[in-house]
């Protein structure tokens, strides 16, 4: 009995667990040898095609693909910039607030219903944007003070929030690429 | 000055250093282009999947164990490249017949082997794209076939067939008559 086509490509392709037997009738059986010699000659043509030369080095295009990644343009560095200022700036704004609130929330730990936490939350947010309303800068005259509204301070967050998500979608567009 | 090894060159690269990955490109881009133009058959597209193999592999070099050689690696990372592209091209390449024309004379023995390469080429050049994959994996890159089947993620059976049925075309193409 002679060997499959498949057993020469395994033997071939070393995925013969115990090629000896395979061998033993390779040497009694020309036929099956002069496959498996048929076969082989293809092996050897198809993996010793010369290779193909380069029409340039891409050794420049690939460089310079990769120093445009490493600094951002100019348009991309304001975009971070501005992001930063609107961080410091709603942090200034909202610090005292956040740490009355965590004071508040500290010394009342007594698992809360989600509904009494809700209304909390609401409650301080609304008494947060009041105090903003109503903060004022007496010690620095030449600066003019501005009537913060609820509204104006609400549109500044939402500002800045929008301009946080566009400055890291432009940072983070070739990941997601 | 001594030559810097792979291994200097890619841990300069990692500390961002873009001339040393350079010059790894220029030492690695004829196989990584032999790669992409094997299982693309069409050269500018070859180069330029060639280019974005060494951009992925710069995106992935903190995870390259520089224990292991770096060749097989960028090679196996040109390969991936070129079968996602195929997966989102979904079109059969045109042989590019132009990539090793040479007018100029030349021995007989020399010309019957270039034909004859030629004839390799265009027969590899024939097959199906995902013919051609597994014969790149298994013949140039010398991967088993458990090391193919997890890098194309298709199940060992296939494999097998796809080896088998690409092959079984490649000697019919390359042993008819004339």
């Amino acid at each position: 009995m002679h060997l499959t086509d498949e057993q020469l490509n395994e033997y071939l392709d070393h995925e013969i667990n115990h090629p000896a037997q395979l061998e033993i009738h390779l040497a009694s059986c020309a036929d099956c040898a002069a496959r498996l010699a048929a076969r082989q000659a293809l092996f050897d043509e198809i993996e010793s095609l010369p290779e193909i030369t380069l029409s340039h080095n891409l050794a420049a295009p690939v460089t310079r693909r990769l120093s445009g990644r490493a600094s951002l343009p100019r348009s991309l560095r304001l975009v971070v910039i501005l992001q930063f200022t609107a961080a410091i700036v709603v942090l200034v704004f909202s610090a005292p607030f956040v740490v009355q609130f965590l004071s508040s929330s500290v010394a009342s730990l007594q698992a809360p219903s989600l509904a009494s936490v809700l209304l909390q939350v609401q409650a301080q947010w609304t008494a947060w944007l009041d105090m903003l309303s109503q903060l004022r800068l007496p010690n620095i005259p030449e600066i003019p003070v501005f009537e913060l509204s609820s509204l104006f301070l609400m549109l500044a967050v939402i500002g800045a929030s929008v301009l946080w998500l566009i400055g890291n979608g432009l940072l983070l567009r070739d990941q997601i690429k | 000055m001594s030559v810097p090894s792979d291994r200097d060159l890619i841990q300069r690269a990692r500390r961002g250093d873009t001339e040393a990955f350079g010059e790894l490109v220029t030492r690695y881009q004829t196989s990584v282009f032999n790669v992409c133009y094997r299982i693309l058959y069409e050269r500018a597209e070859a180069e330029d999947m060639a280019q974005e193999s060494f951009i992925r592999a710069h995106e992935r070099l903190p995870t390259f164990d520089d224990q292991y050689p770096f060749g097989p690696w960028i090679r196996r990372v040109a390969a991936n490249v070129c079968l996602n592209h195929l997966a989102s091209r979904k079109t059969t390449a045109e042989f590019d017949e132009e990539r090793d024309a040479d007018a100029s004379p030349m021995p007989e023995t020399v010309q019957e082997t270039r034909e004859r390469s030629q004839q390799v080429r265009n027969a590899l050049a024939s097959l199906p794209a995902h013919y051609r994959i597994v014969i790149e994996l298994r013949h140039y890159q010398e991967m088993s076939y458990d090391e193919i089947a997890a890098e194309l993620n298709i199940p060992l059976s296939d494999v097998k067939s796809h080896l088998f049925r690409a092959r079984k075309l490649l000697a019919e193409k390359l042993h008819a008559p004339d």
